[in-house]
């Protein structure tokens, strides 16, 4: 098993008591995903006023509802197209309500180097969502490029729970505008692909 | 020969930025330590960051070795 595996394998354990606590419940998962964005504007507001770790915990809280709102939905055959979709634009709430709290901190504290920074990193995660879900209209999957939201949350609660934000932003930033550009050459090498001929009768 | 030897780290630096791989896999593995690395051992005065203080690792073992 890979480290990242393992990781992933040990999270899962506390995870697969909540949705079953969840499950029992029946709580509905589009419910969760709300929870999940208002605990995420939680969060930002803690970055806002620079209280890294407390803002850490509440992004562990806020992607618990994150994770699981989709589990739940399958486990309790609730899954439909609207979930889905309610499910992709409260992400971006999310997303953008985080980056908020820090360009605000960083406006607070007079560094308009960093707001730039975070400002550009927040719409070239934006823009990462936005490339594979307009991809994904004109062919049929664009999963290329590394950074996606599960790499931007960890790399987050990373960067404030060990106080090292500029760096994650750094990383967030750079990997999302070469995830961005990932996207772009795979679509238009997929659509410009010479169709396989068709067979002749 | 030289061309073959200059291919591979083209290579590798293309297989790394145009990424198609999984999570979970061993290459996965390596930009996750890459990027660990570059979070935890930079110092945070390089990238002039606002709010961490302190040499980090790099400026700590620097402190050490260079008087």
């Amino acid at each position: 098993m890979t480290f990242t595996g393992a990781i992933g394998a040990a999270c899962m354990f506390p995870l697969r008591a909540i949705i079953a606590v969840c499950v029992a419940l029946r709580i509905h998962p589009n419910v969760l995903t709300l929870v999940g964005v208002l605990t995420n504007v939680w969060a930002a507001w803690a970055l806002a006023v620079g209280e890294f770790v407390t803002a850490g915990w509440i992004m562990v809280l806020a992607n618990i509802f994150d994770f699981i709102d989709g589990k739940v939905a399958r486990e309790l055959a609730l899954e439909t197209p609207f979930g889905g979709f309610w499910d992709s634009v409260m992400d971006r709430f999310s997303d953008i309500s985080l980056f908020i709290g820090l360009i605000y901190l960083y406006a607070e504290l007079g560094r308009t180097d960093y707001v730039v920074i975070s400002a550009m990193t927040m719409m070239f995660s934006v823009m990462t969502s936005y490339t594979r879900a307009r991809a994904e209209s004109v062919i049929p999957k664009c999963k290329v490029g590394f950074m996606e939201r599960p790499e931007r949350i960890v790399l987050f609660m990373i960067g404030a729970f060990t106080n090292r934000m500029a760096a994650v932003l750094w990383v967030i930033g750079v990997l999302s505008v070469v995830t961005v550009a990932d996207r772009l050459y795979f679509t238009w090498r997929e659509l410009n692909r010479p169709t396989a001929p068709s067979p002749s009768c | 020969m030289l061309s073959a030897v200059l291919k591979w780290p083209a290579l590798v630096l293309w297989r790394a930025f145009f990424w198609t791989d999984d999570r979970a896999t061993w290459q996965y593995d390596v930009w996750v330590l890459a990027i660990l690395a570059f979070v935890w051992l930079t110092p945070p005065d390089w990238l002039s960051d606002p709010t961490a203080s302190g040499p980090g690792l790099i400026g700590w073992i620097q402190r050490l070795f260079v008087p």
